[in-house]
Formats: structure tokens, C-alpha cells, sequence
């Protein structure tokens, strides 16, 4: 089987074949002389951004205190990549073994995945006290959930003939989740570890703002308030390489572990739901009220668990008092509701631009291998160059109005996307490829009629995760680059210890969330229903 | 690799952390005790809190029984929940700050004011400069839009058009002046303007103070519990304070170079320190601090900010500012 899949891959090779690394080296020189071109002449004299030749000669001028920097946030990022992933592996399996409870844990992951640094970032540090607990923290929530959302779907991508199989055998859901469902949830897992990587770097960096005595994020801190702009890229460019280095060593390793070529998934005879739809809608209703009474139970226990202070961490009660129970609460509604208008005015439409390149770029990158291989460095820089670096530039480029916001949030959308779909459109089985090589279809014809439906349920995880994950971006991106929106309102706190607003807004952030990922989600029922049934179980 | 290998002290800090923050072990009394106190700062260590590096370094604080610990700030660290918390026994707020925070329900006072006057500025090039607010008219200014109350009341005070000012969201940062994006910054005498000098951009600096912005600025905040059943270490940790910025003053290089010295992973530039440590004494000390000594008010200057933060939009009793602990000092 290996065999014949290496055969496919292989009659795709138009061109004479040039080594890929040197493709890839091509690419990166080539974008380095424009970076440096660019920086020397158009924006010569400015405070925006350093040549590359200046960056190095920062980093090599600072190296001893760029390393110590670096290590402390390393070990941050590494233990949050470890905590996180392993949480996001159990609860995959939890929701695997117990049918039931995977929308819930889905949707309580979701909630927690939504929670905004601003709101986070100073009660874990007054759970935590001094050292690296919150930049832990916040490196592990930063990656748990881009791995239990692809591992969720991994764990769907198996033939329907394996499990009845295991079944077959007398053997539970366990030995069907071990043997079975695990193995063909690697290349889904690894995909997911992948993003994990730079997430867990930016987590452990932001976590150093809640308070921190050293780390790469407290000199960037350092070198924007000095105006060090070569200092503010050295800082930059060291993440970023950081960041890559450890989704090439990722995606290194999850080569090693997954062999074998994807199974085939054919499309089980559709099982009619024999309930009634009035029944269904009670279920669904059930499922959210179930979600919504959990997620505020453990939203209150977590606040007397830990015995936080009323005026910082508020209760569920305070904000509904906040929102509907006080003279002010029209006023109140009126001010969230209106910063969230002028977020959302800016985050929906760079968050499907983002989805959308993010898939196209995939989708060519397929066709034009080179092409891809010269230009994912450069998508992986654009997701692990930490947001303060490249806020200054963007706004240059774009202006400070509501373009400059749409390229944030639509960069951080595109790259997890760019992923999940290249994953997905490699997940064909080799079969179905060659059947097409057999009959002389063309790169765009198997691209379209077999890669992408094995993409679709890849490309849907994404979306659906990049719902928080964009509402996120344009959050952070408003409270330190462009004081607008939901981002600054929440960020006002910080001076005027309106709590009871911050928490307002957490939740109506959050509900917002999870309604844009339950659209999703109905959206890929839809169109998998129509096009890719088999990956429906 | 070896990098990656966690000396033991680390792993020991982290389950301390990850498993319960609260169990604060006792201190193993080596002839004396030294009771445990924590000092937040209001932002990443720096020269701008240098009189507590001096009392630390001096041994002052040890001296007044104390084993002392600061813990930076940071972007995302309001100083007023770790002290409402109790993690720390004193913080670094600003009467703008610690007032609607007590407003919102916090329990604590202002119990002492480090910079008399306050810090904010407007910094512009000699080529365009504002030397007065009248000079603001016409003027694109980069500021963070929380900040918009402070520009509003500078114009209220002194007969400025408010409307003839174009505010451009920067938020806090040098280069839109540096870049000419703007004309004038608003920020810190003691940060920004520091910055552009030293890339060698000249400057010119208006301090609001000047023009009737009265609001003090890194004021001390201890909560009611503490002031009535820590009291004793309370004024121990605000003395070692005083007896530090005293120090601070004398010679602001020697605290600018023993800061640089004791936070030698924060990449600090020395003369960034020592230009911030001598602009920062001239905030710090007044006639009125010469008289009666440093951190003091007087209920002249409690109304004078209790009228400019109701400018602002912050409604302030002069019943949130507590002096018992300095009279007990000074007495």
C-alpha cells in the first residue's frame, strides 16, 4: 500500500525535480532581500521596522540576554504545550468513550477556550502569586483546544467496518478507542500539536505581561517603551524561528509515528433518525441548557473554590444584576452591545477572508507542491510573530481604521486553516488517487472531486475552531493597537476597576462565540450530509 | 538540552504554584524572624521604583524586621486585585486608579503619595511645538483613547477647544511622533519623552501638572483589614519605602545603576535609568515633602484632586485618602 501511494504522489511531479530544500531556501532569501530592500530605502529613517541585517547584528550584540530571556519563556511555553495537550488528549478520549458527554465537553471547552486574557490574566496571577504559573497557564489554553477539536475529528475518520469489527470481537469502546480510533487520529493530532507550538510560545509570552521579572515578553515590553525597533524585531524574529523550529520538529516526529496511508472511508447507508423533530428540538434545547447550567456552576465553585475577592471576580449573579437587574442595566446593555457591533463589523469578514485564502492557498499548494514549500515558512512566521511586533507595520500598511483589524484577525484565521486543509487534502486514500492517475485526471479534477471532500471535515474543524480564535485576535489587536471595540472596553478596566463591565463583556463575548461556532457547525452538517457522509460518524 | 533542564528551585516554585499558591510555608526563624511582606509595583521593574531597590539592598526593611518582596506589574497586572487578595500586603496604585476602584467596591486607602505631581505630559517636536494648551489647537495628538478625560479636562481648565484637537488611537507608544503620524504625544515625563531623547530626537515636554491636572500619581494602597490588623507592618514596609526614596534622591545615578545591576535579565539601558530617575525626583519632591517629608498631603492638595478627578468624570470622597500611618511615622 505504501508502495502504491508513493506511485500517486509521484506521477504528480511536473516539474524536474529541484531538491525542496532548496525551494525553501530560495523562498525565505528571496523574502529576506525584499525585507531588507524595503527597510533600507522606503521606510529608511522610520521607527517601524528593522532590516534583517540589523536584526541580526541585534541579536548577536544581546545574545547572552536574549538566551536567559528565551529560556525562561521556553520552559513556560514547553510545560503549557505539555499541560495542554495532554488535558486536550484526555478529554478527547473522555468524549470519545462517553458519546454523550462530547457535545458537553466540546462546548465547556469552547467557553473556557474564549475567556479573554484581560479577564484571565490577572486572577491567575492572584491564584498564582509570583513565578511562571500564569504564562503556563496561559501557554496551555492557548493550544488545548486547536488539539481536542482535530483529535475529535480524527477519532471520527476511521472506517465504519473497523469498530463493528472490534465490536464484532465482543470488545468496548475502549479497545475501539485504543486500537482503532487513536491510530487514525495521528495525522489529525500531529496536525493540531503543530499549531499547538507557536500558540504555547505567544501564551507563555502574553503571560509574562500579567507581571513578570524576565522573559522575551517582558523585553518586548521593554524595547517598544524605549522605542528599540531593532531590539522590538531581534525579540520577534527569535520567537518566531523558536516557533518554527518546533512545528517542523513536530511535524519531524508525527511523520515517524504515522505510517500507513489513510483507509478508505466509504459512506455507510444513512441512518434515518427516527425521532420526531419536535423531539430533536427538546434534545438540542436540553444539550444547551445542560451546557449553560455547568458552565456556570463551575464558573461560580472555581471563584469560591479559590476564594477570589467580589470587586475583581465577579459571580454570575453581578453580571446578570450588571446587565438586566439595576437602573443603569439599558446603559449598560447599550455600551457592550455597541463595542461588540464595532468588533464584529471588523472580525466576521477577516475571519472568512482568513478561511477562505487559508483554503485556497491549501488547495494550491496541493497543485503546485514548489509553491507551497517555498511559501509555509513564511505562513508560519505570519502566525508566530508575536502581534505587538507586527501591529506597528500592519497599521502602516493598512492604516489604524478597521482594514488594518480585518488583516490581523483574517492573518491568524488563515494559518490554522492553511493547515488543517493541507492535512486534510493529504488524508486522500492513495487508492482513490490512483484511480484518477488511472484514468489521466488532471491535478485539478482529483483536487476537487476526491481531495477536498477528504479535506472538508479538516477544513470545518478549522472553521469552527477559528471562531474563538478570530474573536480573540481582534480583541487583543483592539486593546493594544487600536483602543476600539469590545477589546478596549474590556481593557478600560485596568484603570477604572469596572469589573462587573469586563465580566459583562466576557460573557457576551463568549456567547457570541459559541453561537458563530454552533453556525459553523450547522453549516458542515449541511454540506458533509451532502458531499462527504462517510466522515458523518 | 541542558538549557531545557530545570534547576531544582524551579521545580520547586512551580508546585508550589500549581499546587496551592495560599500554603505560604512559615519562614524557618534564623535568629530573628523576619515576618514576610509584598510590595506590587505598578509595572515592570525599572528605575521609577528605585527607592525600594535601595531599601532592599541596604537592608533597611531587614533592618525594620521585614522580609520583603516586589513584584513587578505589567500590561496586563492591575496592582488593585492583588492587593484587595491579600497577596500583597501593599500596592503601587494612582489616585485616578485606587479611586474608582474603591468606588467599585475595594476596601482599601491611599495611605501615602509618592509623586506629587503628577507624571502625564504632552511631548512634541521643537519643529511644532505645544509649550502651552493653547498650543494643542490644530494639533493631531496620539494617546490611548482611556485617556480621552484627561485631554478634556486640560482644555476645560484652560479654555481650550476640545473639538479643535484630532485624537489619533496610538494607544502608548513613541513611534507615531517619531514617524510623524502625530504632532504630540500624551504620556509619562518619565518614559516616553526619556526614549525619544536618547535615539536622538529632541523634545519638548508640557507637564499637565502645570496647567491644573492636580492628581497624585504612584500612591501607596493597603486595604481597611490591613491598616487595622497589620498596622505594625505596614508602617515597618512604608518606612523602609521612605528611608529608600530618601536615598533615591540624594543620588539618582547610584539608583539608576543599582537598578540596572539587580534586574540584569530586563536588557535595562543605564542611561534610560538615569534620565528616568532624575526627571522622576522632580515629581516626587516638593516644598511641601521638604516640610513635612516624603509621601505627605495636606487636605489642600486631597481637594484639589478630588475637583480634578470629578473633571474627569470620577467621583472621589477625600474620606478614601488615610494619613494616620505617616503621622505615626513623622510623629
Amino acid at each position: 500500500m505504501t508502495a502504491i501511494t508513493e506511485g500517486a504522489s509521484g506521477s504528480r511531479q511536473r516539474f524536474p525535480a529541484l531538491p525542496g530544500w532548496a525551494i525553501t531556501t530560495a523562498g525565505i532569501v528571496a523574502f529576506l532581500l525584499l525585507w531588507e530592500v524595503v527597510a533600507r530605502t522606503l521606510l529608511a529613517g522610520s521607527y517601524i521596522i528593522a532590516a534583517p541585517s540589523e536584526i541580526v547584528a541585534r541579536i548577536d550584540e544581546g545574545a547572552a540576554l536574549y538566551g536567559r530571556a528565551l529560556r525562561t519563556t521556553l520552559w513556560a511555553a514547553l510545560l503549557g504545550f505539555l499541560i495542554g495537550n495532554a488535558t486536550a488528549i484526555l478529554l478527547a478520549g473522555v468524549a470519545s468513550l462517553a458519546a454523550r458527554a462530547e457535545r458537553l465537553v466540546q462546548a465547556l471547552a469552547l467557553v473556557v477556550f474564549c475567556l479573554p486574557l484581560v479577564a484571565t490574566g490577572p486572577i491567575l496571577r492572584v491564584i498564582f502569586g509570583p513565578g511562571i504559573g500564569p504564562q503556563v497557564t496561559l501557554a496551555a489554553l492557548a493550544v488545548y483546544y486547536t488539539t481536542l477539536i482535530p483529535l475529535l475529528v480524527g477519532f471520527k475518520a476511521v472506517p465504519s467496518s473497523w469498530p463493528d469489527l472490534v465490536a464484532s470481537y465482543g470488545r468496548g469502546r475502549f479497545q475501539t478507542l485504543i486500537h482503532v480510533r487513536a491510530r487514525a487520529s495521528i495525522p489529525y493530532l500531529v496536525a493540531g500539536l503543530q499549531i499547538a507550538a507557536p500558540a504555547a510560545f505567544l501564551g507563555a509570552m502574553v503571560g509574562e505581561f500579567t507581571g513578570a521579572e524576565r522573559g522575551l515578553g517582558v523585553l518586548t515590553i521593554q524595547a517598544i517603551r524605549t522605542l528599540d525597533v531593532a531590539g522590538t524585531w531581534a525579540i520577534a524574529v527569535i520567537a518566531t524561528v523558536t516557533s518554527i523550529a518546533g512545528y517542523v520538529a513536530i511535524g519531524w516526529v508525527g511523520k515517524r509515528f504515522s505510517h500507513g496511508a489513510p483507509p478508505v472511508l466509504l459512506a455507510a447507508p444513512p441512518t434515518p433518525d427516527r425521532s420526531a423533530p419536535g423531539r430533536r428540538i427538546v434534545t438540542g434545547v436540553l444539550a444547551v441548557v445542560l451546557t449553560t447550567v455547568v458552565a456556570i456552576g463551575l464558573w461560580w465553585a472555581l471563584l469560591e473554590l479559590f476564594d477570589l475577592h467580589p470587586f475583581f471576580a465577579k459571580r454570575p449573579s453581578d453580571v446578570w444584576n450588571y446587565l438586566f437587574n439595576l437602573p443603569a442595566s439599558g446603559a449598560n446593555r447599550e455600551r457592550v452591545l455597541s463595542a461588540l457591533a464595532e468588533t464584529l463589523s471588523v472580525t466576521v469578514p477577516g475571519y472568512i477572508a482568513g478561511l477562505v485564502i487559508g483554503f485556497l492557498a491549501a488547495c494550491l499548494f496541493e497543485l503546485y507542491p514548489a509553491a507551497g514549500r517555498a511559501a509555509t515558512p513564511i505562513a508560519i512566521a505570519l502566525r508566530s510573530i508575536p502581534i505587538i511586533a507586527t501591529a506597528p507595520l500592519i497599521v502602516l500598511a493598512f492604516g489604524r481604521g478597521a482594514f488594518g483589524m480585518l488583516i490581523i484577525v483574517g492573518t491568524l484565521t488563515f494559518f490554522p486553516t492553511l493547515v488543517a486543509v493541507a492535512q486534510g487534502l493529504r488524508q486522500t486514500p492513495g487508492q482513490v488517487v490512483d484511480l484518477f492517475g488511472v484514468y489521466r485526471a488532471g491535478g485539478v479534477r482529483t483536487l476537487v472531486t476526491a481531495r477536498i471532500p477528504s479535506a472538508l471535515p479538516a477544513f470545518f474543524a478549522a472553521a469552527r475552531m477559528a471562531v474563538p480564535a478570530a474573536v480573540l485576535a481582534a480583541t487583543v489587536a483592539e486593546w493594544l493597537a487600536t483602543g476600539t471595540g469590545i477589546g478596549n472596553l474590556m481593557a478600560l478596566t485596568a484603570s477604572t476597576s469596572a469589573y462587573n463591565l469586563l465580566w459583562s463583556c466576557v460573557v457576551v463575548l463568549t456567547l457570541v462565540s459559541v453561537a458563530g461556532y454552533g453556525l459553523v457547525a450547522l453549516v458542515e452538517r449541511y454540506v458533509l450530509h451532502r458531499f462527504a457522509p462517510e466522515q458523518l460518524r | 538540552m541542558s538549557r531545557l533542564l530545570l534547576p531544582r528551585r524551579k521545580v520547586l516554585q512551580l508546585m508550589g504554584a500549581a499546587g496551592a499558591g495560599a500554603l505560604a510555608a512559615p519562614r524557618a526563624a534564623f535568629g530573628q524572624a523576619l515576618t514576610p511582606a509584598t510590595l506590587q509595583l505598578s509595572w515592570l521593574h525599572s528605575a521609577q521604583f528605585g527607592g525600594s531597590y535601595i531599601a532592599l539592598d541596604r537592608g533597611i526593611w531587614e533592618a525594620e524586621g521585614l522580609d520583603v518582596t516586589l513584584l513587578p506589574g505589567g500590561p496586563n497586572a492591575p496592582v488593585e486585585p492583588p492587593v484587595v487578595a491579600g497577596t500583597a500586603l501593599m500596592g503601587i496604585s494612582a489616585a485616578d486608579y485606587a479611586g474608582p476602584a474603591i468606588m467599585e467596591g475595594a476596601p482599601f486607602k491611599i495611605i501615602a503619595v509618592a509623586m506629587q505631581k503628577n507624571p502625564f505630559t504632552i511631548c512634541s517636536l521643537p519643529a511644532n511645538p505645544v509649550n502651552t494648551p493653547a498650543d494643542l489647537v490644530g494639533k493631531r495628538i496620539g494617546m490611548a483613547t482611556t485617556n480621552t478625560p484627561i485631554l478634556q479636562a486640560i482644555c476645560t481648565f484652560n479654555d481650550v477647544d476640545f473639538n479643535a484637537i484630532t485624537i489619533v488611537p496610538t494607544q502608548y507608544d513613541a513611534a507615531p511622533l517619531a514617524n510623524g503620524e502625530v504632532d504630540c504625544l500624551l504620556c509619562w515625563l518619565t518614559d516616553l519623552p526619556i526614549a525619544l531623547t536618547l535615539r536622538g530626537i529632541p523634545n519638548v515636554t508640557m507637564l499637565l501638572a502645570d496647567y491644573g491636572y492636580s492628581v497624585h500619581s504612584q500612591t501607596y494602597i493597603v486595604t481597611d483589614d490591613s491598616l487595622a490588623n497589620r498596622r505594625d507592618e505596614v508602617i515597618r514596609l512604608l518606612r523602609g519605602e521612605i528611608a529608600g526614596w530618601n536615598a533615591y534622591r540624594e543620588d539618582t545615578d547610584a539608583a539608576a545603576e543599582l537598578t540596572v545591576a539587580m534586574f540584569p535579565d530586563l536588557g535595562l539601558d543605564l542611561e534610560v535609568q538615569k534620565l528616568t530617575a532624575s526627571e522622576q525626583i522632580k515629581l516626587m519632591f516638593s516644598p511641601l515633602t521638604d516640610e513635612f517629608g516624603f509621601g505627605w498631603w495636606t487636605d489642600e492638595t486631597v481637594a484639589e484632586n478630588v475637583a480634578t478627578l470629578a473633571a474627569i468624570g470620577i467621583t472621589v470622597t477625600p474620606d478614601i485618602w488615610d494619613r494616620s500611618i505617616l503621622e505615626e511615622i513623622y510623629a
